[in-house]
């Protein structure tokens, strides 16, 4: 019975999915004649409406739109090969969280609609079927959160570009570096097992390895585990020094409340996601329970307002939410990352080919100054330029507010403007 | 030892909860065959309620049970009325069903991500943690499980010790017999499939602190956890969804505590070896056909 349930959902979903981004696509302007050469450039993407991805994907998806906006208002993109500006269209699909029909949906990008580039949904999830596509039909994809190491680690690949956060293995190494200052041996790990948290959690193993350290603790859930009942209480039992959690925002909204609601304290706990989406876990978690927690600094955490192309983070928040900015969050900021990627690619390609626009990205390799920070692709195309330092979340009024306790590069010391508390005073 | 001894009462805790969200569906299926693919989006929705109460009126969530279920039995009546009779005559009901309830639930999703957004909302603790032997549970762990153990009690109750209950077994062991024997069909599918909803909606504030929160597609995966359960338990038998769920719970609290990796697929498992055994569930009758 569930197995045909499963499959009439699954069924029943994708054929969903097709008839409403068929009516989604309908509904752009002029996004049925968008081609490669009808004068204008088309960018094809997914986002996800509804599911699990939907809370990281639609603010991403919003940072694109901006992005497009924004060049379009200024009289379009500066296309090299072309020698002169053109205005960009976005062909978007729902692919509703689901890897299968964002896998659909890519393909239709390619082939239907003949986008000149495409963008990946947020995350390794749903970026992976687009990472596979993009290698065999050779077409150029810009993954913005994608960092799932497996993407990035089979050689020099010119057909992808993650634009907007370091591979995941290299996110922990500044986690390594803090956990080895505070002289923490007794490291606890729990992690989803996805290309994003897998790879998370096997570097900082390997990484304590090199050290001659064992985590106490080192257990992977299934991304779509909400429990966290006994699982706390097994970690509890290793008696751990610090606990890493790596998992999707659900993940860390349902552990930390887990921990909350048993009175759970341990000295040091990270989780990825409350630096990528403060409002949503001061909302659903509650400042008290983040306190003194660490996460991943990001922008707007991370101030960068020193950029080559598009708008600083400062002038960022002003144009993207006007009155709001505080509501932005890092996800509005790295679809926006994206749209500049593109749109850098474009002022230097070679040519209208996917080699000759990756060619134009190679051009500024390195010298490319965004909001997020220096823009540098490896030979793999896995960023390598915008690290992360690690925040602690500290008591602040009626909310909390991060401060930078560890630098992933020798330039980013200058950000450090706290000292790590260890171990986290009890609420 | 004292990690056994937590996964085993944390399992037991939210068994009883799994059985409280299978109750209402395994009338539904019981007696009339349908496959209320809907079940966990009314789950969810009875869950929007609570938070809807403790965001704009900041009661206790726990007062959107009591709300929940004139409203789920009046929504109830309405979609019957409006869906059940037809589909009732339909030559493969179940199918019928299957496809008629995916679209009820997409649009219950649809109806919630217009209202609440696609982000994850959760509700406030109920209260300090329980100590039970020595070891802290969330409260509302704790007051789940004692909420749900009422409810099937009733359910018992309900099933056998009232008239209607007695004709509901009937309809659930043989529709046609049950008709020549001069039970009201039309009577016990209408209040089976009221009663279903409302167990559903009053399921939906505790399903908001057990899932650690929900969004518009928790529905789904709620709902073949259910079916999972009565499928566990037996069709019909709410000592057999209880059953269903604890075994539920246990299986899976344990498998956190100690394989933890397998957690998501050893409830499953379980289901796979009770159907192999016991096809009726581990509660059910064996039927004799003559």
């Amino acid at each position: 019975m569930r197995r045909v349930i499963f499959k009439t959902y699954r069924r029943l979903a994708l054929v969903g999915a097709l008839v409403a981004s068929g009516l989604a696509v309908a509904a752009l302007p002029g996004a049925a004649s968008a081609g490669a050469s009808g004068g204008v450039i088309t960018v094809g993407t997914l986002y996800a409406n509804t599911g699990s991805f939907a809370t990281s994907s639609m603010p991403e998806y919003a940072g694109l739109q901006f992005w497009v906006k924004q060049v379009n208002a200024a009289g379009g993109m500066y296309v090299a090969p072309l020698k002169k500006k053109e205005q960009v269209k976005l062909v978007s699909f729902n692919d509703q969280s689901d890897p299968a029909t964002a896998t659909t949906l890519y393909n239709q990008l390619l082939t239907q609609n003949k986008v000149n580039v495409f963008v990946a949904d947020f995350g390794s999830v749903l970026t992976a079927p687009a990472v596979t596509i993009a290698k065999d039909q050779k077409h150029l994809l810009f993954d913005i959160t994608g960092s799932g190491t497996s993407f990035f680690s089979s050689g020099p690949n010119p057909y992808v570009v993650l634009t907007s956060l370091p591979v995941s293995a290299v996110w922990p190494k500044p986690v390594v570096g803090l956990l080895s200052s505070l002289k923490i041996k007794r490291v606890a790990i729990l992690y989803c097992q996805n290309d994003f948290d897998q790879a998370q959690a096997a570097a900082i193993q390997g990484f304590l390895s090199k050290e001659g350290l064992k985590p106490v603790y080192f257990q992977g859930v299934p991304t779509t585990q909400s429990d966290y009942s006994t699982i706390v209480q097994a970690i509890k039992g290793t008696n751990p020094q610090a606990v890493l959690e790596f998992g999707y925002p659900n993940n860390d909204i349902a552990f930390l409340n887990q921990l909350k609601s048993t009175n759970t304290h341990f000295n040091f706990v990270l989780t990825p996601f409350p630096g990528q989406l403060p409002t949503l876990f001061q909302q659903d978690v509650g400042a008290k329970a983040l306190d003194w927690g660490y996460t991943y600094a990001v922008p707007p955490i991370l101030k960068i307002n020193q950029v080559n192309i598009g708008l600083g983070l400062n002038q960022f928040l002003a144009k993207f939410a006007p009155g709001k900015e505080s509501s932005v969050n890092f996800l509005n900021v790295a679809g926006y990352n994206a749209g500049l990627a593109i749109q850098a690619a474009f002022a230097h390609a070679t040519s209208m080919s996917q080699l000759g626009i990756r060619a134009g990205l190679t051009a500024v390799n390195g010298k490319l100054q965004t909001l997020e920070g220096t823009f540098a692709l490896n030979k793999a195309g896995a960023q390598v330029g915008e690290l992360l330092p690690v925040s602690q979340m500290v008591p602040a009024g009626s909310g909390f507010a991060y401060k930078i306790v560890y630098p992933a590069t020798p330039a980013q010391k200058a950000m450090v403007n706290a000292t790590a508390k260890y171990p986290a005073p009890k609420a | 030892m004292r990690l056994f001894e937590y996964a085993l009462i944390s399992g037991v805790l939210y068994g009883l909860f799994y059985g409280f969200i299978g109750v209402g569906l395994n009338l539904l299926f019981g007696v009339m065959r349908l496959v209320n693919l809907a079940h966990g989006d009314l789950v969810v929705w009875g869950g929007y309620l609570a938070y809807s109460l403790t965001t704009s009126a900041h009661v206790n969530p726990l007062w959107a049970i009591p709300i929940s279920i004139p409203l789920a039995l009046v929504a109830g009546f309405l979609l019957y009325v409006l869906t059940v009779p037809r589909l009732r005559r339909s030559p493969d009901t179940e199918t019928s069903s299957l496809i008629l309830f995916f679209g009820v639930s997409q649009v219950l999703e649809a109806l919630a991500t217009m209202k609440y957004g696609t982000n994850q909302v959760t509700l406030p603790e109920l209260g300090n943690p329980v100590t039970i032997f020595g070891q802290q549970y969330a409260a509302s762990l704790v007051a789940s499980a004692a909420l749900a153990v009422p409810a099937l009690a009733l359910f018992y109750l309900y099933l056998y010790r009232t008239r209607l209950g007695l004709a509901t077994r009937a309809v659930m062991a043989n529709e046609e017999e049950a008709t020549a024997s001069g039970v009201r069909i039309r009577l016990v599918a209408t209040s089976a499939f009221m009663i279903g909803l409302a167990f559903a909606a009053a399921a939906g504030p505790l399903a908001t602190f057990m899932l650690g929160g929900i969004n518009p597609t928790t529905g789904g995966g709620l709902t073949i956890t259910a079916f999972t359960i009565i499928i566990i338990g037996s069709l019909g038998n709410p000592a057999g969804t209880a059953a269903g769920g604890v075994l539920y719970g246990l299986a899976s609290s344990l498998t956190q505590a100690y394989a933890t990796a397998w957690t998501g697929m050893v409830p499953y498992a379980l289901l796979l070896v009770v159907v192999l055994v016991r096809p009726s569930g581990l509660f059910g009758r064996r039927v004799r056909v003559a």
